[in-house]
């Protein structure tokens, strides 16, 4: 009886996690992982691939943050975490950095305990009509039949966007996002609304892609990105940093192939930034190389971009308003210096 | 005048139309003009339907390949199951560490046979000890740091053997529990018998999908800062209470069953409270019981699935993981669907045929 109650006890202390409560940053470095709090499944941004290996463009948060703090980007725990579960996660401590396609919003910032530390993807509400309709913009669909998933806020912004440009709509709503696919492919309405880089991805699972195109415009505003525990702004630095470094990386043409060399040979910019001259990692609390790290394991915002969602992915997002400030997005790394 | 002998005519076989398959088919058939409608009409209902969900199915099916593009054929792409059946199966459980969940189903089965067939005297004392050690001993080898192993935190389990582990585990310690609610609603004494009330009417009367919130969602932020406890081990104890108020009615029930005369019987013998029901009515209970103590855990079994609202990673959670995967957005829904429903199916069916075994072996005829 002895031997049975032991094991019961060995069994129970597994689950139980007791950090001692210092900052973020020692804990991570004490345990050696990053605990990263991703979402179940959104293609292009977390995913799971058949060998278990996570990838996207949240996911390539973490594993930068990881590569600088910790020196090797593998060194993640990803937590699928559903819409719900998310904030409750990130403020019990069960993860570090919550980066699950997350929309910024006023409410969330102040309310919850939380700090956004940047902005990775620039979201909003569009459209996907099909080719034959021969729409060359949303103001062309007075009196169209739109396939909506029910409660979510697309159904607002849409409200909204017809209310303001004095158009009419009829709407047809379905459950899931899947449905409103369906719904679309058989005809039952002439376009389909929901956040653009859902978008893409619903498009590629009908059974032609090429006959349907996804319209520019953009009608509502949910810029993702990952968030912190408010009140450890030592962590907060690093994650706003890291996010900053990989999108200036790209600015100054730094990426994982030309790193290694532009360290020694770059110009002041490009050394500041990986870390060969001044002191931005110990300001961080980090080694010199922490955005060298980050750009050499994950690459730079670039690289990141068409790998996960872009040109080099089949979802085939284009830039649009996540390109650099200079080249007509809206991307804006603060100085590095 | 002779004594007529009675000769029996030699037996002669049934009419044609009593016996064979031609009578089989108007009996149950074609017996009425009413049934001969309903036949025709689901014949042609099968008709229609049954040719093109077999070529979808089988014949024009996409079975060889590891990748989406080898799906070009019209039907199902099997392709998808074969390439996601670790994940479906393990979860992402290290690929080099699998022998440790193959161990514990393995261990399952073995204490399930053993309490089959181990001889009346030893199985109280080998059985249920080996039972009740087995979630804690599955735990120690899954997790591994106690016992020299990589460790493999709690995130990388899932799938399929996650869903069969864990309703396991559940059932298992629910068992003791549920018995002594069981035993504490029937006591005398008011703080048991109160306790157990309480216990077993929350636990029953609360959809599980609302204790699987309250636990994923809420029971977090009660606990002291810095202090984290698994997410599996909080589900596992919402599932194991949750069973225990179910199992309690089933004891209860069992307890019902026993005549009077048991009780009394024990009494004059002399026996105390713990002895007379250990040794006169729990052997009686678990027998009248069993039905429903397996449908109870082909329930829970099932309910395990709802674990995905949580996003804990069950072969459901699985499948949908996968679809939403860039690379196989093809829309490959109804063959993940399909092929969940099927292997709990197969489970469950072959339950069944277990209880229905476990049922004749047990029955003694003591019908009252």
């Amino acid at each position: 009886m002895k031997k049975l109650s032991s094991i019961i006890a060995g069994g129970l202390a597994i689950g139980l996690t007791i950090s001692a409560q210092a900052g973020t940053l020692e804990d991570v470095k004490k345990r050696g992982t990053l605990s990263c709090g991703v979402s179940t499944g959104l293609a292009g941004f977390s995913q799971k691939d058949e060998k278990g290996v996570w990838s996207g463009l949240d996911v390539d948060v973490c594993r930068s943050v990881a590569a600088a703090v910790l020196g090797d980007a593998s060194k993640v725990q990803y937590k699928p975490l559903t819409a719900k579960e998310r904030f409750t996660a990130l403020q019990s401590g069960e993860i570090d950095i919550l980066s699950r396609n997350t929309t910024w919003t006023h409410t969330r910032d102040t309310s919850l305990g939380l700090n956004f530390a940047g902005v990775i993807y620039y979201d909003g509400t569009g459209f996907m009509v099909s080719k034959k309709l021969g729409v060359k913009s949303a103001t062309e669909l007075d009196g169209a039949n739109a396939c909506i998933q029910a409660g979510t806020s697309t159904e607002l912004a849409i409200a909204d966007y017809f209310r303001e440009n004095k158009m009419n709509y009829k709407a047809v709503t379905f459950d899931t996002s899947d449905q409103t696919r369906t719904g679309f492919e058989s005809g039952r309405c002439d376009f389909l609304v929901s956040d653009q880089s859902q978008l893409y991805a619903l498009r590629i699972g009908l059974k032609d892609p090429s006959a349907a195109v996804v319209l520019p415009e953009v009608i509502s505003k949910e810029p993702l990105g990952p968030v912190v525990r408010q009140n450890d702004d030592v962590w907060f630095n690093i994650v706003k940093w890291v996010v900053n470094a990989s999108i200036e990386g790209e600015f100054q043409n730094v990426t994982s192939a030309n790193a290694k060399d532009l360290r020694k040979n770059g110009n002041p910019g490009q050394k500041r930034l990986l870390g060969s001259e001044g002191d931005l990692g110990e300001k961080l609390g980090l080694s010199a190389d922490w955005a060298y790290q980050a750009i050499t394991q994950v690459g730079n915002y670039s690289e990141s971009f068409e790998r996960n969602v872009g040109q080099d992915s089949p979802l085939k997002i284009s830039r649009g308003l996540n390109a650099q400030w200079n080249k007509g997005g809206i991307l804006y790394s603060p100085a590095m210096r | 005048m002779p004594i007529k002998e009675f000769k029996p005519l030699p037996a002669q076989p049934a009419p044609v139309s009593t016996t064979g398959p031609i009578a089989w088919l108007k009996n149950n058939l074609f017996s009425s003009p009413f049934n001969i409608v309903a036949t025709l009409l689901i014949l042609s209902g099968l008709f229609l339907i049954l040719p093109g969900l077999i070529d979808w199915l089988f014949i024009s099916a996409n079975w060889t390949g590891t990748t989406q593009d080898a799906c070009v054929d019209d039907g199902a792409c099997w392709v998808f199951i074969r390439a996601w059946s670790q994940q479906i199966f393990y979860g992402s459980y290290p690929s080099g560490e699998l022998w440790r969940v193959n161990l514990c189903l393995f261990l399952l089965a073995v204490v399930i046979y053993l309490s089959f067939i181990l001889p009346i005297n030893l199985r109280n004392k080998v059985a249920i000890p080996a039972f009740l050690a087995l979630p804690f001993v599955c735990l120690l080898f899954l997790d591994g740091r106690y016992l020299g192993l990589e460790y493999v935190n709690t995130d990388y389990w899932g799938g399929f053997s996650l869903n069969i582990l864990l309703a396991a585990a559940s059932i298992i310690i629910a068992f003791p529990f549920g018995f002594l609610w069981a035993l504490g609603r029937r006591s005398n004494l008011p703080f048991a018998q109160s306790v157990s009330v309480i216990c077993i009417e929350f636990f029953r009367g609360t959809p599980v999908l609302a204790l699987f919130f309250m636990g994923s969602v809420m029971l977090p932020l009660f606990f002291p800062e810095g202090v984290t406890v698994d997410k599996l081990l909080r589900v596992w104890i919402i599932l194991i209470l949750f069973m225990s108020a179910y199992m309690a009615e089933v004891f209860r029930s069992g307890f019902q069953a026993i005549p009077n005369g048991q009780y009394e019987a024990a009494d004059s013998i002399g026996l105390g409270y713990w002895q007379k029901t250990f040794f006169i009515i729990f052997p009686q209970v678990i027998k009248v019981s069993m039905p429903n103590i397996l449908a109870t855990f082909i329930m829970v079994f099932k309910n395990t699935v709802f674990l995905l609202v949580i996003a804990v990673p069950e072969i459901l959670q699985v499948i949908l993981g996968a679809l939403t995967n860039s690379k196989w957005l093809g829309g490959h829904a109804t063959e993940g669907f399909l092929f969940v429903a099927l292997v709990f199916w197969a489970c469950c069916y072959s339950m069944s045929m277990l209880s229905t075994s476990i049922e004749k072996k047990l029955d003694t005829s003591h019908k009252h």
